[in-house]
């Protein structure tokens, strides 16, 4: 099955004698095409949850499964390729690397496999034409504004053409208007690429661009909203 | 690569300090080098350039041919061993020289001189001019850096503090002998003025300081089973035996040691800081799928790019150094104790990189999501 699943996935931290319960029994499902948003409030395991969809926390109970694949049955070594080949991240603005134009950063994904050939400069320079960013490719991230830089990073996210995009709290340093900018831009990328997505915010406003949405409180994950997405 | 040599760029003045110290450093290493392997051939040359297996000494004199006299006689019993396919006779002396007839202008010399029996193979090849021939006892052979004192083919020297007259018949190389340059004499001429006291010799008959010996696979044992009131080194231990040659060497080898381990320090610590200050980075690189073989290749390649321009820089300035160094300065490059030298800097540069590595395997992408900062 494609897209990724959560099935009764739980995190367990242990707080001296007692366990604490970060995400309790999740369950979910995003396919290609959907545009997932998690809200909630503050420590309600929202980064905890996207971690784990992310390969980069174990669950203490259940299944994550990205692309038909279980990832409890793979090493760390696997789980970084998965993670190269499966997901995109766009984080939040500080995560391009300060020494890299924008046209590296995306090359610097496709490094990390190997080689970089012709049409993966090609690829990079039409991604990055898509968000706007063509009169860019040489600037540095310091001389790029906020909402370059996370349009920068979603241009990095679809570099190695994921099946599925995490972005966590991608509007957080942005200003209301350059929000709205910035996950239209996704939303509209995504399905045309024919994406699974899942997207953790604190900012309401910008659910009306999701197709589902999802509420965790304490751990607890319910479906919410589901709606037809405005793009 | 990609990393690295992107970072080279955009954080310039960074490693250009780090570099410059990696150049300083190198250039100390290479010039100490140059320095001991000066000093060394200075006092050992002699030593250093024979072809001899093993030295026989006087028992006690702990190698050392000042201490040491023997009977040339010995080499007859010594070459009749297993084994030992030549014998040579040796004999030193500290000498001071200046031109016959001398006016104040003349400059005294100091000098080794080295009696030897004309045709062993003790007898260096010479330059230019002819060779010692037994029974021309005031013939001489030296080296030619005399000749910026001024001597020349056919020049007689009177040797200080004594009648003796020995005349110039021939050149040869870098022979110098306890700091000082090596005029070789044949053994009649040089008892004549070693052993000038009467008694001075102990009565040891055709004394000599030292018998080198040729030969592979000679065994100890047997040579002083053989031979009463002996002691035997190898060639090593008979240079290590020389005044001062050890102290020196000893001292210029702890001075590179200690360059090697600062070095060690200096790239451990500035990329060990640099890469604690880009935790979050790699976290991030690594949440995005950079493996750590990646990552570790970055730091190591940056590491193994500036060690090989600092000290290729490096050497460039020594050899600057050296062609501006004043003339008899003990200082003599050997390109192949420069190369090792180089080698082991990078190697020591390239293994200090090996801790930031270790911490990048460490951190953990987790730490990339759920921080805004
Ligand atoms: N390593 C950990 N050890 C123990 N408890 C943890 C750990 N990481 C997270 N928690 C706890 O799990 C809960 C969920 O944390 P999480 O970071 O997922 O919250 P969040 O929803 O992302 O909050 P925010 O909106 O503030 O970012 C919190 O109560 C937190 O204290
Ligand atoms: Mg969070």
């Amino acid at each position: 099955m494609k897209g990724i699943q959560f099935e009764n996935v739980s995190k367990y931290y242990q707080e001296g004698e007692r366990k604490f319960t970060a995400l309790n029994q999740v369950s979910i499902s995003v396919k290609p095409g959907e545009f997932a948003a998690v809200i909630g409030p503050s420590g309600s395991g929202k980064s905890t949850f996207l971690s784990i969809a992310g390969a980069l926390l174990q669950p203490s109970e259940g299944n994550v499964i990205i692309n038909g694949t279980n990832l409890s049955d793979l090493k760390p070594r696997e789980l970084s390729k998965l993670r190269l080949d499966q997901i995109g991240f766009v984080l939040q603005t500080s995560n391009l690397v300060p020494y890299l134009t924008v046209f590296d950063q995306l090359l610097v994904v496709k490094k990390m496999k190997g080689s970089i050939t012709k049409e993966d400069k090609h690829f990079a320079k039409d991604l990055l034409d898509e968000v706007d960013l063509a009169d860019k490719l040489t600037k540095y991230p310091d001389q790029l504004s906020g909402g370059e830089r996370q349009r920068t990073a979603i241009a990095r996210a679809l570099m190695n053409n994921p099946n599925i995009i995490l972005a966590d709290e991608p509007t957080a340093s942005l200003d209301t208007q350059r929000a709205f900018e910035i996950v239209e831009l996704m939303a509209s990328g995504l399905k045309a690429r024919n994406k699974a997505a899942i997207m953790v915010t604190h900012d309401e406003r910008l659910l009306k661009y999701c197709d589902k949405v999802y509420q965790i409180i304490d751990g607890n994950l319910t479906l919410l909203d589901e709606q037809i997405a405005i793009r | 690569m990609f990393l690295a040599l992107r970072e080279f760029k955009h954080a310039k003045l960074r490693f250009i300090m780090i570099g410059m110290i990696l150049v300083l450093i190198s250039w100390l290493v290479f010039i100490l080098s140059g320095l001991g392997n000066g000093l060394s051939a200075l006092s050992a040359a002699t030593f250093k350039n024979m072809d001899a297996d093993y030295v026989i000494f006087e028992e006690g004199s702990r190698h050392s041919m000042l201490r040491s006299v023997i009977s040339e006689d010995l080499s007859k019993d010594l070459k009749r061993l297993e084994h030992v396919n030549e014998a040579a006779p040796m004999g030193s002396q500290t000498a001071v020289v200046l031109r016959e007839n001398a006016t104040s202008e003349d400059e005294k010399i100091d000098v080794s001189l080295l009696g030897i029996n004309p045709g062993t193979f003790l007898e260096p090849e010479v330059i230019e001019g002819e060779k010692l021939v037994q029974g021309n006892d005031q013939e001489v052979i030296v080296n030619d850096v005399l000749k910026n004192q001024g001597i020349d083919l056919g020049d007689t020297l009177e040797i200080e503090g004594t009648d003796e007259i020995i005349k110039v018949v021939g050149f040869v190389e870098n022979e110098s002998f306890n700091h000082l340059p090596a005029i070789f004499m044949t053994m009649d001429a040089w008892r004549k003025i070693h052993f000038a006291a009467p008694g001075s010799d102990m009565g040891v008959i055709n004394p000599v300081n030292a018998i080198m010996l040729q030969g592979e696979d000679i065994i100890l044992e047997d040579i002083n089973q053989s031979v009463e009131g002996i002691e035997t080194a190898t060639k090593q231990e008979a240079i290590n035996g020389i005044p001062g040659y050890t102290a020196e060497n000893g001292t210029i080898m702890m001075m590179l040691g200690f360059l090697l381990a600062i070095s060690a320090f200096v790239i451990t610590v500035f990329f060990y800081v640099m890469t604690l200050q880009k935790t979050n980075q790699f976290g991030i690189l690594k949440a995005i799928g950079a493996g750590n073989g990646f990552l570790g290749r970055a730091v190591v390649s940056q590491v193994f790019l500036l060690a090989v321009i600092s000290i290729g820089v490096g050497i460039l300035l020594t050899y600057g150094t050296a062609m501006i160094l004043p003339e008899g300065m003990p200082f003599a490059l050997d390109p192949k104790l420069v190369i090792s030298y180089a080698i082991v800097l990078l190697v020591v540069s390239v293994l200090s990189s090996l801790l930031s590595v270790r911490k990048i395997t460490k951190i953990d992408p987790l730490q990339a999501i759920g921080r805004v900062e």
